[in-house]
């Protein structure tokens, strides 16, 4: 799987009802830029390496948080994080985010699910730890 | 593991300039790409040296074979030599017969020394092995830890190349919160509209205003039954 092909085959895709955006992102790595229908707000970020399929979301910056509500956040976070269909939560320095990594053997089929998912959780939850928001 | 793990920790908690932003450390995964190289190349030696020694035991195990038939074949010949009252010459086969012992005895003793380097070396490759393994599964962690600092300088820049920067979380919600409403507005019109279409509305207008034709059919039945029993 590359991302050359992730834009030709996404672009005319649809997934219960949900079309993708794919706008590449210009840079050293190969990087896209996927906009799903419905959680437009909310854009997946994609990338491919040797070992995976790295999708993520971002969801917040650190600087955004209350910082007397940071240990709570973090607990939420872990214990939400297990749960969570097909994502995880992380952090990469000062972003927190929702991602998910996929084999890249992947099926087209998977990496859509994948999409759809990650872009509906980042919605739900951004609207779940609003009040962490400063 | 543990160490790079614990190395890369201490990287990311210092890793951001004031600029905030990320310092990748790519001497991380080359260092460790060297080591794997290393121990690949020890890997092949190893199996390289363990080949020729078993190849060079299976030959020795080959001559053993061959001086034990030889001393058989001696000891039938001693034998009929002493039965034929030919003594001189059944000493002059038991010197040959001591001469494959100790060749015999000379390639055992080869033999059991090849066997030990075996084990040894056997051993050697299962290490060997087992470090590989380990550098792999290090290497990949060090390099998607590179792959997602690199990917997200990547997407910061060109975000903020494009737009005048990030949204904020606030901002974000802000829209999902204006298209959710948008999302039920259209839903709420589309079920009004369903109600016109199929007239629940004026029935529910009715409704309001008193007449009800399915109230009224009741109200009938129970007036005809009760005009019946009182007559």
């Amino acid at each position: 799987m590359d991302t050359q092909s992730l834009i030709l085959s996404l672009g005319d895709a649809t997934h219960a009802g949900r079309t993708f955006n794919v706008m590449p992102v210009s840079g050293e790595d190969p990087v896209l830029q996927i906009v799903v229908s419905g959680a437009e707000e909310t854009p997946v970020y994609l990338t491919v390496t040797e070992t995976q399929v790295l999708c993520l979301v971002y969801l917040f910056e650190e600087s955004e948080i209350r910082a007397s509500a940071l240990p709570e956040l973090h607990e939420s976070m872990l214990r939400i994080s297990v749960p969570m269909p097909l994502s995880a939560l992380g952090k990469v320095e000062d972003h927190y985010v929702v991602y998910g990594a996929l084999s890249p053997s992947s099926s087209d089929f998977e990496v859509r699910q994948e999409l759809v998912t990650l872009a509906d959780n980042a919605i739900d939850l951004l609207q779940t730890f609003e009040d962490f928001l400063e | 593991m543990k160490a790079v793990l614990k190395k890369m920790l201490t990287a990311m908690r210092g890793s951001v300039n004031e600029l905030g932003e990320a310092v990748v450390d790519s001497q991380g995964s080359r260092i460790l790409e060297q080591e794997l190289r290393d121990s690949e190349q020890e890997l092949k030696q190893a199996k390289q040296e363990l080949a020729t020694l078993m190849a060079e035991a299976a030959s020795l195990a080959r001559q053993i074979g061959e001086e034990s038939n030889a001393i058989e074949r001696r000891e039938q010949d001693a034998r009929k030599a002493l039965s034929a009252g030919e003594e001189d010459l059944a000493r002059e086969v038991a010197e040959r017969i001591v001469g494959h012992e100790s060749r015999k005895a000379e390639l055992s003793q080869a033999r059991e020394g090849l066997q030990s380097r075996i084990v040894g070396l056997k051993e050697r490759v299962q290490r060997a092995e087992k470090q590989l393994a380990e550098y792999r599964r290090e290497l990949q962690v060090v390099k998607t830890n590179e792959r997602v600092l690199r990917t997200t300088a990547q997407i910061d820049t060109n975000i903020n190349s494009n737009q005048s920067s990030l949204s904020t979380a606030r901002e974000t919600l802000e829209r999902i919160r204006e298209r959710q409403a948008r999302e039920e507005d259209r839903q709420n019109a589309s079920a009004q509209l369903e109600k016109e279409l199929t007239g629940a509305d004026l029935d529910e207008k009715l409704k309001a205003a008193g007449i009800d034709g399915e109230k009224d059919a009741i109200n009938d039945v129970l007036a005809r039954l009760k005009g019946k029993t009182d007559s």
